[in-house]
Parts: structure tokens; C-alpha cells; sequence
């Protein structure tokens, strides 16, 4: 299988990889990048777990060949903390609850980042829309959605 | 696990089409790749002679959606969140946006297109019952020929469509429609979403006063794939559009999808729904 080379931003810096053409996004980010936040769970884009930024959208990392994010700018779990400090949503995650095992949350922050980026102000329903793709066995959804209205609310003070 | 397979990446239509054209191996498109990457994930026997995939997702080229004379032009890399937020499609092909709203999930949407949903051609498509009572047409390209046709004679049975594999789908075309119609789109799922419909209804009806002068009726999910009923809508036509006849109507339905499929296991339930479903959007269309 002819390798190729591939080139975008995870969370600001640049990567340069030579891979097969058969790797996924999900695999090069946590095989190759060592970017292990990104889970990776049911492989078939049904479970949300593998969800990254990419250009602004979320998406499942487990469903795009890395060949296809050539160019892109991905953000990561990683990529939300700033220089040390949790981002807002991280740390309403932590204040309401919504973690339990954790599997499902670096996807859950990543969609409801995409969500804010976009929509600054969004109702329960638009936050609900976001996360439909996202499943969480454990918590239930309840913390989760308080959780991001509470970031949303914070971000806009 | 994906397959040993090689990667290329066009950078305009041309230079996929040649790709396409000019290989000896098993050439495929790939757009958003969610069939093409879980049906490799299951092995799926559709996808097991795959050699090299040739990217069209992004393509600048294909990413428009163009209001011309001849009606709205959609291309073949347009994805399903391009679709739901196109103010054009939600205002003058609103089941469309509708239909599209309901795909998968907000990651789903970010990718899959439009075009690989019914190239690829399941039953359960969303968006064929829309496109075809708005009349769909489509384009495809090859490096020795180009043509258009409608999509409902593209489409030929499940997961099987004329699609010859040096061709792209490279547009849509939806022809104008006169504002007088009014439409509704129904899907049923397991659940709200990530659901594989079920059941999947879409009408358009113009009425003259209460007359019936044109109804386009398609189903998906409940017939083997997104299919027109000619035979109802021809026998419509001209009737008034009184709750009475809306009952015998949305009957008829019911029966039409039981002589295509015959009695299945799910029948006892389907049945009811699709004439319960359809007669509830009848009665919305015709204001009933």
C-alpha cells in the first residue's frame, strides 16, 4: 500500500505525517499524534465518543480517513484547555456533575463546543440537537445540558 | 478494519472523473464516507472490491447550490448541513430541509452528502421521497459522456442504481415550483435520532379550490426503495379533496405499499401507521 503525506493542525500545531491511505482520522490521532482523548467506540459513527472539531464541524474522527483532513484544522479534547486553565465548558462539566466514567466526554465537549462557536446563545433544544449524536450511558443528560447552558451563560457575561 | 486501498485526492471534478476513467483497478468515490467506512467496518460484501478511493468531499466544484431559471441546482458533494441550512432550499424545497434535519446526527450531517444518500441507494434513503415529488433530476459525468435524467428512473433497486463506475453524480436539479403546492414529509425512527427510518412518507398537493388538480406521493423505508405511486396520484387527480376521499386515498396507500413488499413481520404495525400518517398529512396539505 503506497504511503502518502498528509499535513493539518491539531490544536494549533502543525503535523506533518506519512501514513497509509487506510488510517483513520481516530487512529492517527491517537496512534500516531498520542492525542488519546479522542475515544474511540463504536467505529461505525453512532456513539459520538470519537467526535473532533474539524474546520468548525463536529465530526466523527472514526468515520474520515486522515488523507481526507489533509489541510484542515482539527481541535481535540486536548486543545480546549488553555494555557492551563479548563475551558468554561470543561469546568461546568465538573461543577454539574456530567462525568461519571468520562468515555463519552471529550465527544460531548467537542459537540457542544461546535455548538457554541456557532451559536453562542443556544436554547435547551439546539443544545439537545447537538449532543443527539453523542451517547452517554452513564450520567444521564440531564447534568450534561446544565452544563453547557452554564458555559453558554458564563461566556456571554 | 478499512482494507489496504489507495488514496486519491482530485482537485477539481475533471481530475476525479479522469481518475475514475482512466484506472483499471476498482475505483470509488468517496464524499463523507459514512456507508463507504462502516461498510468496511462490517465487511460489507458492497464494498469488498474496493481498490482506490477517489475524494470528492469538498470539492469546490461540487459544493454549490445555484437558484438558475431551470430551478435550483444542488452539487454532488453538497452535504446534509448544507442542505438544512440553505435559506433557498428550507424556503422554496422546505421537505427537503425538513428531511435533511432529520439524517443521522449533527456529526453524520457535517459529512454525508446528499448525492451518496441515494447513490448509495438504501430503502431507508431520507432524502429520495422528497426528491422525487419535487421531480428531481440529476447529472452525471464521465470523461466520455455527460447526460441528465430523472432520479426516479436512476434509482433502480436496493443499493442498485445506473451509476456506471467511471460516473459521478455531479448535480441536482430541482425545477421550479409553482408556490401554490404544499407539502408535508413524515419519518419514523426507532428514535428521534441516529435512526434508521422506518417509515418515511413525503406528498405535494395543489388544489384548485378544493380540487385536486395535481399530488405527488413518494414513500421510502416501507417499499424496497424510495419509490413515486403514479398509478394513486393519477387516480386523484380531479377529485375533491374531502375528508371521505382523503380516507380512501391514504387506504389505497396501504395497500399499494402491502402488494410491493407482501405481509411481513412488521406489517400488523406499519400498515396502520403509514394510513394513519398519510391521512393526518393529507388533511394538513388540503387544510382539511
Amino acid at each position: 500500500m503506497k504511503k502518502i503525506n498528509i499535513r493539518f493542525k491539531v490544536n494549533g500545531r502543525q503535523a506533518d505525517l506519512t501514513i497509509a491511505p487506510n488510517k483513520r482520522l481516530l487512529d492517527v490521532l491517537r496512534d500516531d499524534l498520542g492525542l488519546t482523548g479522542t475515544k474511540e467506540g463504536c467505529d461505525i459513527g453512532e456513539c459520538g465518543a470519537c467526535t473532533v472539531v474539524l474546520n468548525g464541524q463536529a465530526v466523527h474522527s472514526c468515520l474520515i480517513l486522515a488523507a481526507q483532513a489533509n489541510g484542515a484544522e482539527i481541535i481535540t479534547v486536548e486543545g480546549l484547555t488553555q494555557n492551563g486553565e479548563l475551558h468554561p465548558l470543561q469546568k461546568n462539566f465538573l461543577e454539574y456533575g456530567a462525568v461519571q466514567c468520562g468515555f463519552c466526554i471529550p465527544g460531548m465537549l467537542l459537540s457542544s463546543y461546535a455548538l457554541l462557536n456557532e451559536n453562542p446563545n443556544p436554547r435547551e433544544d439546539d443544545i439537545k440537537e447537538a449532543i443527539a449524536g453523542n451517547l452517554c450511558r452513564c450520567t444521564g443528560y440531564k447534568q450534561i445540558i446544565q452544563a453547557v447552558e452554564a458555559a453558554a451563560n458564563e461566556s456571554n457575561e | 478494519m478499512i482494507p489496504e486501498i489507495g488514496y486519491i485526492r482530485p482537485r477539481n471534478l475533471h481530475e476525479a472523473l479522469e481518475a475514475l476513467g482512466a484506472s483499471r483497478e476498482t475505483v470509488r468515490v468517496i464524499a463523507g464516507g459514512t456507508d463507504i467506512i462502516p461498510g468496511f467496518h462490517i465487511n460489507s460484501r458492497r464494498f469488498r472490491d474496493i481498490q482506490t478511493l477517489v475524494d470528492i468531499s469538498g470539492l469546490p466544484d461540487l459544493t454549490f447550490v445555484n437558484l438558475e431559471n431551470d430551478g435550483l441546482h444542488i452539487g454532488g458533494a453538497v452535504t446534509f448541513t448544507d442542505i438544512v441550512k440553505n435559506p433557498l432550499i428550507r424556503e422554496k424545497y422546505p421537505l427537503l430541509a425538513q428531511a435533511a434535519s432529520q439524517v443521522g446526527s449533527v456529526q453524520i450531517r457535517n459529512r454525508a452528502t446528499i448525492v451518496g444518500n441515494f447513490v448509495n441507494n438504501a430503502p431507508c434513503a431520507d432524502s429520495v421521497p422528497p426528491l422525487l415529488v419535487y421531480d428531481a433530476v440529476i447529472k452525471i459525468q464521465s470523461t466520455r459522456s455527460e447526460k441528465t435524467l430523472p432520479l426516479e428512473d436512476f434509482l433502480l433497486k436496493p443499493y442498485k442504481t445506473q451509476l456506471q463506475p467511471d460516473e459521478i453524480v455531479s448535480e441536482i436539479v430541482l425545477p421550479p415550483l409553482k408556490k401554490e403546492y404544499r407539502g408535508e414529509f413524515y419519518k419514523l425512527g426507532r428514535r428521534r435520532s441516529v435512526a434508521i427510518s422506518r417509515i418515511t412518507l413525503a406528498v405535494l398537493v395543489k388544489l384548485e379550490d378544493l380540487v385536486i388538480e395535481d399530488i405527488r406521493i413518494a414513500s421510502g423505508a416501507v417499499t424496497p426503495i424510495g419509490m413515486r405511486f403514479r398509478e394513486l396520484e393519477e387516480f386523484s387527480k380531479g377529485k375533491t379533496a374531502e375528508i371521505d376521499f382523503l380516507k380512501e386515498l391514504s387506504v389505497k396507500l396501504g395497500e399499494e405499499i402491502m402488494k410491493i413488499t407482501g405481509l411481513r413481520w412488521s406489517s400488523a404495525y406499519k400498515l396502520p401507521v403509514v394510513q394513519q400518517m398519510f391521512y393526518l398529512l393529507l388533511r394538513r396539505v388540503c387544510n382539511r
